[in-house]
């Protein structure tokens, strides 16, 4: 039974409570503070740690006991609905009227500290070249040196705004000292909760005081983003995208902000995920509900978006997996987007850049993941879930392996120079929101990986190649012609198209040399059956809150969570077991 | 807490009055194009196997448990392909003509009319009783024109009746539920109209002729009737084999089982191929595999299912519940195993696998859990998320195609706070028109996102409760994805937008603002307790002035939400007046419910014990120690039964001429009732049959014709007080204060007496297993 609170003098329309209520979470009467709880006993995460004996090898260091223990659970507050936001009242259930968005909260987590970095397992320097390098028109402007330094901000005074789109801004009475006091190391996190958007300092001790909130009207920010390379003490620029299309270009320091694709002029279906192009200071993806991944420049304007008519030869092929409605190398590059393509109809739920900065794994709700190779514009391998649709992506530190989770409640871990399934993860009891390597638990030949999920846990992954189990030989037998496929008619036309991949993937395991030689066509891989995978087991999980966690992150100190009625919570890493980096 | 929102809302709109119905009346006297006439343009010519028809079905009064279950399996398409089929097809000019008499088209414009009538009635006549729920001392609301009970009505005013007429000797075959199902899907396919309303009388004629329990006008559940159904198909279908077998048995199989194509080698089954369609489908094998910890000896039993029902937990997905089931279970203590090797009880390992992929996957969702300190069956609103597609983990390693793709199609959802009452439709993936939801008498069609609206957290108590996946190819899936990109690039609108209704990102919040400033609308509508079952299919993406406001502020004048009017009546649940008789049959319920619990797996046990005995001679004597106990706790058992039991066996119904076989496979489904433990069956079946009340009614019930449409308006009195569903259908508002005139139900007594028949070969159960329970020391 749902028993809602009475309507509050402030709302004189009981529906505002409805709308609330239809996320599922506790419905806000008036603005309210964020509150920290230290639990008692905590929720202590036991995890075998590998403590390397010098040589830096699996086989010769010891696993000790290691307890991560619960530091602080801080729970945002949510705001009330706006005033003027008529929420809907409802009591259909049979209703398809839309309801309030929500992706529950998500951290974007910042530090100026060079000891806090993860380590990097890159045997080479960076060498991609910026994205649209080619493309004259988008050679930057000569910067005089003086101007470098000091960062551009964007025009409008996020504070003074009168734009309907900005609610208002709350900030700390004593935000300016907390700033100017604090350990310039500090992390500082940045969190979306409903219509709120909060600016919080970790290392302050009191750190679920807010240094900023700003409040919008009509959308909620879904996802946010970091530039890590114009980040100085004075100067941060986050990107955030909003359920209405809208993206805002902020910077928190000097409350500056700018509006990039207004009124979604250029797309107006929900951002689900944005990410800074690494290695760019303007420029950025991102993906729409709609199938649409847009690469955005910061600092241009926008412009009514009509498709620019791709190459002819392009349709020849039929129906490409990926649709460039506009390329990077087009000459009109005097407003955004500077590219538009466009991979499905279905949602794209998440993507990830590779850490040589050359490749894109995007996740869709068709369950594909698809390896791009951006800075060609190409996609050069479709491979599918195990059933249903894929939710989260990354990267392993060193490049070589691509973890996804989805609502096959299974992690599944892709080997990328090798272009195959490696091993499929189970142990969640529901949908996994999100997935994320610990570079400073990963070395050359381990690594491990934490997934939070529907299923309100934690759970954490050692993976290495030789300590997979492999599947049952005679399984392999038995099962090695079975696909998928029952039809008999589709039978033939299936394990024709499954060896066709095979010979590709052959072909392509050579390494990753060919990613620099022609692709001509993109290599679809089959699900491979279950007897044919091996399938690792979390190494530790946990039920760690009461509402489905959708966010997790690892810091070297730390790993942190954050759910979707906004509870963030920390563990400390156990002391005992200091890995160097 | 719903019913006060309602309740508010009803009030509300009786504010704004009758002068509005009035007015728009004349206006849009031209009947307009609904979402599903529009969904289904360029349809081309009618089709001839039915894929091209969208019927809704009358409501007789809490039917909606039949009739989102009928929906489902006639968008079953293998399904209706062999019901249609078998025992062969009917000529279509034969079907035409019967159709002439049974297709009734009507006047498109006859529900203005009526209204308009009512509305001048309106003003003399106080407020007709009609409406349940509201204190009849309260103004009469007028009608929410995007209410579903509204879109019901005039569905039903308005579009063609199809009635169903028995055609069973036409099939060469006795009147049963088969032919009365046949008679539904051959008239919905043989019409001439895409869209109408089936009246499925003479189907529930035949239901409640066969089944006691289904007499009343209770809420039923919707799972069992389905596992019912299947099962009585099953045995019309193979009674009259038998039947045909015995009359001309030099005769090779009929014909038409070749035709029907679908047939797959039988799997060793002794009834003819012909019959074994509906195996074909839904069965499934499973196998229990019990590794004694002692021997390490594995030992194997198989069991077929029609559907598998899940545990649920909390936040958990679909997939994890059939992990669950699948479970290791230890069996110790108390439950220890019987080892036919080291011979003795001895702690094992259980696991339950699937060795036999059913082509169509029915999931029951244990949403009603009997909890001991409410002492009832109580309705668990986990959340419990289903992909679209899916495949199963816990096959057996021999299983073949262990790696079937499945993908959903339809989900029976019930709405509603508890287990006795409540509503039930059908959201169904119909071949090429995309999703449509089925509400009894309305269907609309949705958004493929709408079906994720039913994980269970959502406020409005709706929750998916049976699930129907069937096998599909990742050829298939890619194709319709395809199909859904070339959509979206011809198609205008909708973008990405109409898919955002249940993903976690919902539709730009721009839109859902701009429905506060109230757009100018031909058609007025006020605000009442339901709102528009459709989606506005394009018009999400468009510009605010487009927009349908899904808030439906009717009239600049009204005041927008008045404070909630204080609540006449406290909103208890339907089954309190009589608290401490209903606390009485509880606890007989409970009782009854543990001494099953002890039977049946004393039951399995010696089921197992059976195959053993020829082994091990100290094990026979066991054995048969234990059949003693058995019989003796039976005794006792019986002579604990009422003797409404021993009184309503005697007046069980009409057997037909193979009364026996149909008696078997009627208590094989009946197995199945009692084996879905804290459930609604058993406990349904014992609060329907009170202890203390003898009752005398119960066979004057008549056998054929039953009142139905009486049934509700005669209750009305008594269904105020419900209130949180006062939201829905009146038809289906909880009935269950009537119980008392209920009859005893020859099923209880089935329970009792038909254990002894089941053999372990034929179990047609929906397989929901209990930890615990299935092996007995």
């Amino acid at each position: 039974m749902f028993v809602l609170p009475p309507p509050p003098p402030r709302y004189t329309i009981p529906v505002a409570y409805a709308a609330g209520a239809a996320n599922g979470m506790a419905v806000p009467v008036v603005e309210t503070n964020n509150t920290i709880t230290h639990p008692e006993k905590g929720c202590p995460l036991q995890v075998g740690e590998a403590v390397l004996l010098g040589a830096q090898s699996w086989l010769t260091s010891d696993i000790v006991l290691g307890t991560y223990t619960l530091q602080d659970d801080l729970l945002l507050a949510t705001p009330p609905p706006h005033p003027s936001e008529a929420p809907i009242v409802n009591p259909n259930p049979l209703a398809t009227v839309p309801l309030p968005p929500t992706c529950g909260v998500k951290l974007s987590l910042v530090s100026l500290d060079p000891r806090k970095k993860p380590p990097t397992f890159l045997n080479s320097a960076i060498t991609a070249p910026q994205f649209g390098d080619g493309n004259s028109a988008l050679a930057a402007p000569p910067v005089p040196a003086k101007d470098a330094l000091k960062r551009r901000k964007p025009k409008n005074n996020i504070i003074k705004s009168s734009s309907s789109f900005v609610s208002r801004v709350i900030t700390h009475e004593t935000s300016a000292k907390r700033l100017s006091d604090r350990d310039p190391n500090g992390v500082f996190a940045f969190a979306n909760i409903n219509r709120a958007f909060q600016w919080l300092d970790l290392s302050s001790p009191t750190k679920e005081e807010h240094l900023t909130k700003v409040l919008f009207t009509k959308a909620h920010m879904l996802c946010h983003d970091i530039n890590e390379l114009t980040k100085t003490s004075s100067h941060l620029d986050i990107v955030m995208g909003s359920s209405a299309g809208d993206i805002i270009w902020y910077e928190p320091m000097s409350q500056k902000y700018a509006r990039i694709n207004k009124n979604g002029v250029i797309n107006n279906s929900p951002v689900t995920h944005i990410k800074w192009l690494p290695g760019s200071e303007n420029l950025f993806i991102a993906s729409h509900a709609n199938g649409v991944l847009v690469v955005y420049d910061k600092e241009k304007e926008d412009a009514l978006f009509t498709p620019e008519p791709s190459n002819p030869s392009d349709k020849e092929n039929g129906r490409l997996p990926l649709e460039i409605l506009k390329s990077v190398n087009s000459k009109n590059q005097k407003t955004n987007p500077l590219s538009y393509w466009k991979l499905a109809n279905q949602k794209i739920s998440s993507f990830s850049f590779s850490p040589d900065q050359r490749h894109l794994a995007v996740v869709l709700e068709d369950g594909s993941l698809r390896l791009m190779d951006y800075l060609k514009e190409e996609v050069l391998d479709i491979f599918r879930s195990y059933y249903g649709g894929l939710i989260c992506v990354c990267w392993s530190p060193d490049g070589k392996y691509i973890v996804t989770g989805g609502q096959d409640d299974l992690l599944t871990i892709w080997s990328f120079p090798e272009r195959k399934i490696v091993a499929r993860c189970q142990g969640h009891n529901s949908w996994v929101s999100s997935v994320a390597f610990d570079p400073w638990r990963c070395d050359q030949k381990t690594y491990r990986i934490g997934s939070v999920g529907d299923d309100c846990r934690l759970l954490l992954w050692d993976f290495s190649v030789g300590m997979l189990h492999r599947p049952r030989a005679h399984h392999q037998a038995s099962t090695r012609k079975r696909t998928s496929i029952v039809a008999p008619g589709s039978q033939t036309s299936n394990r024709h198209r499954a060896d066709s991949a095979g010979n590709r993937m052959r072909s392509d395991s050579n390494g990753t040399e060919h990613l620099n030689g022609e692709i001509d066509q993109t290599a679809s891989h089959p699900v491979e059956p279950r007897s044919r995978t091996a399938l690792l087991p979390p190494i530790m999980s946990k039920i760690v809150g009461e509402d489905p966690i959708c966010w997790l992150g690892f810091q070297k100190d730390c790993i942190m969570t954050s759910s979707l009625e906004g509870h963030i919570r920390t563990w400390h890493r156990p002391s005992d077991s200091v890995v160097k980096s | 807490m719903k019913g006060l929102f309602s309740k508010g809302s009803k009030s509300n709109g009786a504010a704004t009055a009758p002068s509005t119905t009035a007015a728009p009346v004349k206006k849009e006297l031209t009947p307009q194009i609904s979402p599903l006439e529009k969904r289904l343009q360029d349809m081309g010519s009618i089709r001839d196997d039915g894929s091209d028809k969208f019927f809704g079905m009358e409501n007789y009064g809490n039917t909606c448990y039949c009739n989102s279950i009928l929906q489902c399996l006639y968008y079953s398409v293998p399904f209706r392909e062999a019901v249609i089929n078998y025992p062969q097809r009917t000529p279509l000019d034969s079907l035409e003509a019967a159709l002439a008499t049974n297709l009734r088209y009507q006047n498109p414009n006859a529900h203005l009319e009526a209204e308009a009538l009512a509305a001048k009635q309106k003003a003399s006549s106080p407020p007709s009783a009609r409406q349940a729920g509201v204190p009849p001392n309260q103004p009469q609301k007028p009608e929410d024109k995007d209410s579903p009970e509204y879109k019901k009505k005039v569905a039903l005013q308005t579009l063609p009746i199809l009635e169903t007429k028995n055609n069973a000797t036409s099939y060469g075959m006795s009147e049963s539920l088969f032919t009365s199902l046949k008679d539904i899907f051959e008239s919905v396919v043989g019409s001439q109209s895409r869209i109408g309303v089936i009246r499925p009388q003479q189907f529930l004629d035949v239901l409640r002729r066969e089944h006691e329990m289904f007499r009343t006008a209770m809420h039923q559940d919707a799972h069992e009737f389905l596992n019912l159904l299947l099962n009585e198909v099953v045995a019309n279908v193979e009674t009259e084999a038998t039947k045909q077998a015995f009359s001309e048995k030099a005769l090779p199989p009929t014909e038409s089982a070749d035709s029907l194509g679908m047939l797959t080698p039988s799997t060793g089954s002794k009834s003819p191929n012909t019959t074994r369609w509906v195996h074909e489908l839904f069965e499934g094998t499973l196998t229990s595999e019990t590794k004694c910890l002692t021997c390490e000896k594995v030992s194997q039993r198989d069991e077929v299912f029609l559907d598998l029902s899940v545990d649920l937990e909390q936040h958990s997905s679909v997939t994890s519940c059939l992990r669950k089931f699948s479970a290791e279970e230890m069996l110790c203590e108390r439950n220890k195993f019987h080892c036919d090797n080291c011979g003795g009880l001895q702690e094992a390992e259980k696991r339950m696998k699937i060795k036999r992929l059913p082509r169509v996957l029915a999931l029951h969702l244990k949403r009603f859990k009997y909890t001991e300190d409410l002492q009832r069956l109580q309705k668990l609103f986990h959340r419990v998320v289903y992909p679209y597609h899916l495949r199963l983990f816990n096959t057996t390693d021999d299983a073949e195609d262990p790696d079937r793709l499945y993908e959903l199609y339809a989900v029976v959802v019930h709405i509603g706070g508890g287990p006795y009452h409540g509503h039930y439709v059908a959201i169904i993936k119909t071949e090429d028109r995309g999703w449509l939801l089925f509400d009894d008498e309305l269907v609309e069609p949705v958004d493929k996102n709408y079906v994720r609206n039913f994980f269970g957290d959502r406020p409005g108590l709706a929750c998916a409760y049976v699930l129907f996946y069937q096998e599909t190819t990742m050829e298939a899936v890619m194709r319709e994805q395809a199909q859904e990109d070339l959509a979206s690039a011809t198609g205008t609108a909708e973008a990405g937008e109409a898919k955002q209704n249940g993903s976690p990102l919902s539709p730009p919040l721009a839109h859902v603002q701009s429905a506060g400033q109230v757009p100018s609308h031909d058609t007025p509508f006020s605000p009442i307790n339901r709102i528009p079952t459709a989606p506005q299919l394009s018009t999400h993406q468009e510009a605010p002035e487009h927009e349908t406001p899904p808030l439906s502020i009717q009239s600049p004048v009204q005041p927008v939400q008045p404070p909630l009017p204080p609540i006449p009546d406290e909103p208890t649940p339907s089954l309190s007046p009589k608290k401490s008789d209903f606390q009485l049959r509880r606890e007989k319920a409970k009782g009854e419910k543990e001494r099953e619990k002890e039977r049946r797996a004393a039951e399995k046990e010696k089921d197992k014990n059976e195959k053993l005995r020829q082994k091990e001679q100290d094990q026979h004597n066991r054995e048969m120690q234990k059949r003693e106990a058995d019989e003796l706790e039976k005794a006792l058992k019986a002579s604990k039964l009422d003797m409404n039991d021993l009184g309503a066996e005697n007046g069980s119904p009409r057997k037909s001429g193979f009364g026996f076989l149909r008696r078997g496979s009627r208590s094989i489904s009946q197995r199945l009732n009692k084996e879905k433990e804290p459930r609604l069956s058993t406990s349904d079946i014992s609060v329907t049959a009170p202890v203390p009340e003898p009752v005398p009614e119960a066979p004057e019930v008549p056998r054929k014709e039953v009142p139905r449409k009486d049934v509700p308006r005669k209750s009305e009195s008594l269904q105020s007080p419900m209130s949180p569903m006062s939201a829905m259908s009146p038809k289906d508002i909880p009935l269950s204060n009537k119980q008392p005139l209920r009859g005893p139900d020859p099923l209880t007594k089935d329970h009792n007496v038909s254990h002894e028949k089941t053999g372990s070969t034929h179990r047609w159960r929906s397989f929901s297993f209990k930890k615990n329970v299935n092996s007995v020391s």
